[in-house]
């Protein structure tokens, strides 16, 4: 509240709104603030405490600030101001790269000279990602050009090469993800940084394309009516999957065993997962899936010379 | 109540503020109402606690002598020129990214926290305009019931007890000194000193059941000097591969595990022999199961026996109770 007093002589007869909107809050908590601002100065009597030009303020919504001059240099930024702001500086330093580096840092080691006392003991990591690969893509982004893209696609194990415009970089659960057009799909793409296997920034500039921006703020996988699922059992030892992918429990048995309905961005995603975790969990339905699984299981065990017996159920 | 103090504090603010010289107590007393209003006794304690308030903020209330007529009675007042936002010289492209690191926190109240500061360096002159950078736009979120709890407690050095609940495990009541928290593939974690092991540990805060409780003061530890995050952190991180395998991969499949190939050799028109480092011997075999027919171990056989293992219960469509699974 304290920042107040200065920004408004700052920006004498600025609206609420946009005070609001540059502090990140409400309208409402700017009135309350302004309103207790009233009781406040330098003594008791008239002249001393902070005033306001309440028919501007009632009636157009415009702040006119008086006799605050005895404050119109912000003070320092507090202590949790600048753990914040430090934090999320180091969080853009995670993902950033080459010549950005440099400036987030002289940035930090500003900020962190104009704040007293910050010890900020919050550390954000990413997964590491190709140093080349991520130079690239970032150069790329500043430059408006065109990458050629080689990726690894996880879920149907293909690798494929494309162009792309890129549009922007950033993180999902941890994970550093290239939104770009893709000249191929003609559509709107995320590629994870770490799946990239080849960027290479091409002389072309990057095209303008309409597209629809999708609302991430659900995250990255969400689930809608047509997202694939399997009903499976989970051993208490696959219990830990309910926590990183999208499920619904359906029942917890008493042996610990529990029943859920696990989503998927395909079929194949579904089929790699449980044959990744085979033994800790097992398709119920649909039986596609379930036939699936054990003929993959079976047909890579011949390769070990195991005599395969078909399960009778 | 909680308006009366933040009036309180501001008055107290700007009243040590504009004086010139050190006030009285007394003096500060006449001057606020709230204190004023007070008996002596609660006088002194608010008094106290606001200042260690305005500490907390980073404001310092300096003490000083008053002059000789008043013998050795002490003074307050905050000196201006320590309690002002300086200059800080920032170029256009520092400011720019500081403008985009307000965009990082998703969770309100930290944003509100970060934008503050950016009022205040808009205040005293500084031109953001996030434009001139492309960056990358990393978020930190937030879902974690203990967040604010842990966060105020690392940041202030307040020792803290909660119940946590491992997987499988009872929950336990744990007491802990936190040194810091980390954020990992979107997951908060805290680590400190834990008082019931005398042991460094690190605890997920999702993990964390019911309130945080703090059980001391602020500021009534110390971090060891020296203490990494990253180097806390690390049990968390897989361990570095050691080991060395040999696959068969079908030509153009099993991509996850052709990246992290040191050779890879042709072996006919449609396979190639891969060799790959690894760690734990439970996730290689993971990986390679669940590429089904398309990757086989050649060795070493403790791998081997791991993949077979685990197709064969993929191949019988049942759970498997035994311990061979981790």
């Amino acid at each position: 509240m304290l920042a107040l007093v200065p920004y408004l002589q700052g920006n004498d007869g600025v609206p609420v709104n946009e005070v609001a909107a540059e502090f990140g809050v409400t309208p409402k908590v700017i009135r309350d603030d302004l309103r207790l601002l009233m009781y406040t100065g330098t003594g008791e009597y008239a002249g001393e405490l902070i005033d306001f030009d309440l028919t501007a303020l009632e009636e157009d919504g415009i702040v006119h600030i008086r006799d605050a001059e005895f404050m119109t240099r912000p003070l320092r930024i507090t202590t949790r101001e600048g753990a914040a702001l430090i934090v999320a500086l180091r969080t853009l330093r995670a993902s950033a790269s080459g010549e950005e580096l440099t400036v987030i840092d002289s940035a930090l080691a500003k900020l962190e000279s104009a704040v007293g006392d910050v010890s900020a003991p919050v550390d954000v990591l990413l997964d590491e990602v190709d140093r080349d690969i991520h130079a690239a893509i970032v150069r790329a982004l500043a430059d408006g050009k065109r990458i050629e893209l080689s990726y690894a696609n996880a879920s149907r194990d293909e690798q494929s090469d494309r162009d792309v415009d890129p549009r922007r970089l950033f993180t999902e659960q941890g994970k550093l993800y290239l939104e770009a057009w893709c000249l191929k799909a003609e559509d709107l793409r995320f590629f994870r940084l770490d799946r990239v296997v080849a960027a290479r920034v091409l002389a072309i500039d990057a095209e303008e394309h309409d597209a629809q921006v999708r609302d991430l703020s659900d995250g990255i996988f969400t689930v809608g009516a047509q997202t694939p699922y399997a009903e499976v059992d989970l051993h208490p030892r696959a219990h830990w999957l309910t926590e990183y992918y999208q499920v619904d429990l359906v029942e917890e048995r008493e042996d610990g065993v529990w029943r859920a309905k696990l989503y998927g961005a395909d079929w194949s995603w579904l089929r790699r997962l449980v044959l990744r975790n085979a033994g800790s969990i097992t398709v119920v339905a649909p039986d596609t899936l379930r036939a699936q699984v054990a003929d993959d299981a079976r047909l890579a065990l011949r390769a070990y010379d195991e005599d395969v017996t078909p399960s009778k159920e | 109540m909680a308006e009366r103090k933040t009036e309180r504090l501001m008055n107290l603010i700007f009243a040590l503020l504009v004086s010139r010289q050190y006030l009285t107590k007394e003096q500060i007393r006449e001057s606020i109402a709230d204190y004023r209003d007070s008996t002596p006794l609660a006088f002194d304690r608010k008094f106290e606690r606001d200042k260690e308030e305005l500490r907390e903020l980073g404001i310092n209330v300096e003490m000083g002598s008053i002059d000789k007529y008043f013998g050795d009675e002490p003074g307050y007042r905050i000196r201006r020129d320590e309690a002002e936002l300086p200059d800080l010289e920032l170029t256009r492209e520092e400011a720019a990214v500081i403008g985009l690191a307000t965009q990082v926190w998703e969770h309100a109240g930290l944003a509100a926290e970060s934008t503050t500061a950016l009022v205040k360096l808009k205040a005293i002159g500084v031109d953001v305009d996030t434009s001139v950078l492309r960056m990358a736009e990393p978020r930190l979120s937030t879902d974690e019931p203990a967040f604010d709890a842990v966060w105020d407690a690392a940041t202030r050095r307040i020792p803290v007890s909660f119940v946590y609940a491992r997987p499988g495990r009872e929950p336990m009541q744990r007491h802990l000194q936190p040194w810091g928290i980390v954020s990992w593939r979107d997951r908060w974690y805290v680590g400190g000193l834990d008082l019931d092991r005398g042991e460094q540990r690190i605890f997920r805060l999702s993990r964390i059941i019911g309130e945080v409780e703090f059980s001391g003061q602020p500021g009534s530890y110390e971090i060891p000097e020296g203490t990494d995050m990253k180097d806390v952190a690390r049990a968390l991180f897989p361990p570095l591969p050691e080991e060395a395998a040999v696959l068969r991969i079908r030509r153009g499949r099993g991509q996850s595990l052709r990246r992290m190939a040191e050779s890879i050799t042709p072996l006919d028109d449609e396979t190639d022999e891969v060799e790959v480092k690894y760690a734990s011997r439970w996730e290689l075999a993971s990986e390679v199961a669940s590429y089904g027919p398309d990757v086989v171990v050649v060795s070493p056989a403790d791998v081997r026996e791991t993949v077979v293992q685990r197709l064969r219960a993929a191949a019988s469509g049942r759970l498997d109770p035994s311990g061979a699974f981790q």
